[in-house]
């Protein structure tokens, strides 16, 4: 690909991301753990990105993760300069890339996985800790937002993309019953390939003096919509006699706002920093 | 999350170390399994090791408790701390399984 076609790549993607949410991440470079370097340097050319060997610098940078790639848990990729973790669909090349890397750039922090590498990867963790070198975060406050995001996380991809129903008796059957359709579920490649999509973005504190003294808006505000590819569910009064159901009660403690939208595939939550 | 349990003379008593989430259901069968075989009356879990737990995690700490009960065993909850303290208090577990410091 000619050097015109590169920036051209580049400059799609953000004007992609421009048109809705802003640029609010200028990538620079593209790492890739397990990818021969040649293939790499191909895929980052095309995208108009430098090839990253190791992250390093201050200038943002993509990271594309397969599930079977060893090395895609290292603490590092998940720190900054890395704003975006996003599993290259099947078979895809730059132009697949192109569509989520716009999305990207429109976000401070970016993932499109599918469920069977989100799965193994812990990713509420991984997310405050990426947060966390953001806008550093302490106690209680870590403790809890990590809960939520882990809920979160881990609501669109049990009951999501893989259709699991919740443990409702108490009782050892139950929880077989949970094991075993997460393990069935689990191993359907195409329950498996639905994606999970993260978007985080990070809004300062609202400077300028209040009326009423200081207010919650002089804390930064994170804002984090997770989608799946599930069948949704219609939100209702929840119960939480049984083993399942306290997910969405403990995020909604946590969290400022809560909204599901897309017919129950995506939530939106609203944090003060 | 991993575990071992410590039989005693009155109780056994199990720690749990790590992370307890969705994830360690096949964990906590064989968990539930094991604390239903041994003889002892009271079963402890002991949660000063551990470090995270999520909705799921709860959801299986009630299905012991509920097993302990059927197989007429005490099931007490022992030294929960710092994020493990704070959810299941916000969570009100306290009215459903009995807890100790």
């Amino acid at each position: 690909m000619s050097d015109g076609t590169t920036q051209s790549a580049a400059d799609s993607a953000a004007r992609g991301a421009a048109g809705t949410v802003g640029c609010r991440t200028r990538f620079a470079g593209l790492a890739a753990p397990g990818m021969p370097a040649e293939r790499l340097g191909r895929l980052a050319q095309a995208l108009g990105l430098a090839p990253v060997a190791e992250p390093a610098g201050p200038a943002a940078l993509a990271v594309l993760l397969t599930g079977a790639d060893p090395g895609s848990d290292a603490d590092e990729l998940w720190l900054p300069p890395v704003a975006a973790w996003i599993e290259p669909p099947d078979g895809s090349d730059a132009a697949g890339l192109v569509p989520l890397l716009a999305e990207a750039t429109g976000n401070d922090l970016y993932l499109n996985l599918t469920t069977a590498t989100a799965h193994d990867l812990q990713l509420g963790g991984r997310l405050l800790a990426a947060l966390n070198a953001r806008h550093r975060l302490d106690g209680d406050r870590r403790d809890d937002l990590e809960l939520a995001l882990h809920e979160a996380v881990s609501n669109a991809l049990v009951h999501g993309n893989l259709g699991v129903a919740g443990m409702k008796e108490l009782s050892a059957q139950e929880l077989e019953r949970f094991s075993r359709d997460l393990g069935d579920r689990l191993a359907d490649p195409t329950l498996a390939a639905r994606r999970i999509i993260i978007a985080l973005r990070i809004d300062p504190a609202e400077d300028g003096p209040t009326q009423n003294g200081p207010t919650q808006n002089d804390r930064a505000l994170a804002t984090v919509e997770v989608t799946d590819e599930g069948a949704g569910f219609t939100p209702g009064p929840r119960i939480s006699s049984g083993a399942s159901g306290r997910g969405l009660d403990l995020i909604g403690n946590i969290a400022e706002e809560l909204e599901i939208g897309n017919g129950g595939r995506s939530i939106r939550l609203r944090f003060r920093l | 999350m991993d575990y071992g349990i410590e039989v005693r003379d009155q109780e056994a008593v199990v720690r749990l170390r790590g992370r307890l989430t969705f994830n360690d259901h096949a964990k906590l069968r064989t968990l539930i399994g094991e604390m239903g075989q041994n003889k002892l009356k009271r079963q402890v879990l002991d949660l000063s090791s551990l470090e995270f737990v999520d909705s799921a995690g709860i959801g299986m700490l009630l299905i012991a408790r509920e097993e302990m009960d059927r197989a007429a065993k005490q099931f007490v909850l022992r030294g929960a701390a710092g994020q493990v303290k704070r959810v299941l208090t916000v969570a009100q577990i306290a009215k459903i399984v009995p807890m100790e410091d």
